[in-house]
């Protein structure tokens, strides 16, 4: 009666009622930043009184945003080859592994996410600043790693405890060595995995924004210091321009994800 | 990376010795040794400093605890993620039902905004609604347009605002373990209630209520602990005059230099997370606080 929609009765408008609201509650926000990125007034007026890429074009020719936008993506790439590599070990460890207090090493290496970031972010700045590693790349990869590794930990663990390992036992019997056998037989096995963690770790470290707010330099800023910075002063429509952008890259990396979950399905 | 055991053959004695040793610790090293020094030295560093600066002693504490200021941001603290925390289960509640049921292309819809809604930049969204909440901003306008308000409403640089943008962020985390929650409830069980002449009222609060109180409760207890050390959102949406624990901890490094006090904020603000977290690992286990 409660599961089957068509037999709802009166309920039924009620959670269609409430379902509608909380839906444009959650996507008109984002559509509004779009239609705001071309719209022509400087003051956000809403509907636009006409249309322009006249905040693109700010955007492309302002050289510290392309700056800190590359910067931003160079970070993100490197933490993203690091912390797949660093997490595809750790997760062959903690699931085959026969040592003890697995099940705490690992509580350990997921606390990261679950810890308030402005801890971290505090706690670092005060640690990176007696090694002279604030305002440099690796500072910024550095903490970004210890954020983005749970979730390569999580997504590969998981898809080891799923892939059967006697698929790889029997690589080696047919007469693989057993790196061989991880390298052709396990790792396109759990490939989805692989993807799933580094789509996540990247957008960790890409999206990252109060740990970087510390670690900043006027030097090298990161995409979302730069934003946070300069809402800070004001809401320019410029803004809105660059969160298209992000938004726009959003959407492609889930579609890219549910392609691979597809592709895992077929 | 070392080479694991093999287990091809039957236990051999050679293998349960090592089994006993414990072996496979090699590959998590480079991870280990990341955590430790990016994470728990820096981390315990700090809140080594709440009890040595500017002096060994408690004295950081007693000043946090005493001052009518850093009490009322730990109230505000409290308040704006318990009025989060309530929000997000009632408007998340009859979303995720409806989820669980509705024909398969609104769901699929529905379901599609709530996941793009989570991914978006959190700047991005945190800007959006700078822009909806503004004095001039498009609530205000519309609603004196319509001639319900005569002065535009305070929406913004408040708890108020806040809470409205904190509660859009969080609503995701609470729709999509309910969700799952929902839909792992056997219909076959309202059927067994329609047949023993329950209303579907009495099937709300007497069943589908007790069955889901654990994914709620869940729900709940992850989004109150991520809004309690929220940081960005209190501080583009919030008051100076208003401010959460974040901010309080942020503020006191960057322009007080006071790092005995921060560390002792930082204390207080891990201690209530990690006590929320032991209960939900208590009560719910690991699988669903991460679900």
């Amino acid at each position: 009666m409660l599961l089957d929609f068509a037999r709802l009765g009166p309920w039924r408008v009620a959670l269609i009622a409430i379902a509608l609201l909380v839906g444009a509650y959650l996507l008109l926000p984002i559509l509004l930043i779009v239609a705001l990125s071309f719209g022509s007034s400087q003051w956000l007026q809403f509907p636009p009184p006409g249309w322009t890429l006249r905040w693109y074009e700010d955007l492309f020719e302002d050289p510290e945003w392309i700056a800190s936008f590359l910067t931003s993506f160079q970070i993100a790439v490197v933490v993203t080859v690091l912390s797949v590599l660093i997490g595809l070990m750790a997760s062959f460890g903690l699931t085959r592994g026969t040592f003890r207090g697995r099940q705490a090493l690992r509580a350990l290496f997921l606390t990261p996410m679950i810890l308030p970031v402005v801890v971290l972010a505090v706690a670092l700045y005060a640690f990176f600043l007696r090694l002279h590693l604030n305002g440099t790349f690796l500072g910024f990869v550095l903490a970004h790693l210890v954020i983005a590794l749970p979730f390569s930990i999580i997504a590969i663990s998981n898809a080891l405890e799923r892939f059967d390992r006697d698929i790889e036992t029997a690589a080696i019997v047919c007469g693989a060595s057993p790196l061989e056998a991880k390298i052709r037989v396990t790792l396109p096995g759990i490939r989805l995995g692989l993807v799933s963690a580094a789509i996540f770790s990247f957008l960790a470290s890409w999206d990252e924004v109060v740990i970087a707010i510390f670690m900043a330099s006027p030097d090298l800023q990161t995409l979302p210091v730069r934003i946070f910075g300069t809402l800070r002063q004001d809401l320019s429509p410029v803004i809105a321009a660059v969160s298209t952008l992000l938004i726009a890259l959003t959407a492609a990396l889930m579609a890219l994800a549910a392609f691979f979950r597809k592709d895992a399905r077929s | 990376m070392t080479v694991t055991d093999v287990p091809i053959a039957t236990p051999s004695p050679v293998l349960a010795a090592s089994r006993r040793r414990g072996r496979g610790f090699a590959p998590v090293l480079p991870a280990l040794a990341l955590v430790v020094v990016v994470f728990v030295i820096p981390v315990l560093a700090l809140l080594l400093r709440s009890v040595l600066e500017p002096e060994p002693g408690l004295q950081n504490y007693a000043a946090f605890f005493a001052s009518t200021t850093y009490l009322k941001v730990l109230g505000n603290t409290f308040l704006v993620a318990g009025t989060v925390t309530i929000a997000t289960v009632l408007l998340g509640f009859p979303v995720a039902w409806f989820l669980a049921i509705a024909p398969s292309f609104w769901s699929r819809l529905l379901f599609a905004i709530v996941i793009l809604s989570m991914w978006t930049n959190l700047l991005a969204r945190t800007y959006a609604w700078m822009v909806l909440l503004q004095r001039t901003g498009i609530i205000n306008r519309t609603l004196m347009d319509l001639g319900l308000i005569s002065e535009p409403l305070p929406l913004i640089n408040n708890l108020a605002g806040v809470t409205i943008g904190m509660t859009y962020i969080m609503l995701p985390f609470m729709i999509l373990p309910l969700h799952a929650t929902i839909r792992s409830i056997d219909p076959a069980i309202f059927q067994a209630a329609a047949l023993c002449g329950a209303s579907r009222w009495q099937a709300f609060t007497r069943v589908m209520l007790p069955l889901t109180a654990s994914g709620i409760a869940a729900g709940a207890l992850m989004v109150f602990v991520m809004s309690l050390g929220y940081f960005i959102t209190p501080a583009l949406l919030g008051g100076t005059s208003n401010m959460m624990l974040a901010e309080l901890i942020a503020q006191l490094v960057q322009s007080l230099l006071d790092w005995g006090l921060a560390g002792a904020a930082a204390l207080v603000l891990l201690v209530i997370t990690l006590a929320i977290y032991m209960v939900q690992l208590r009560f719910f286990g690991f699988g669903q606080a991460r679900s």
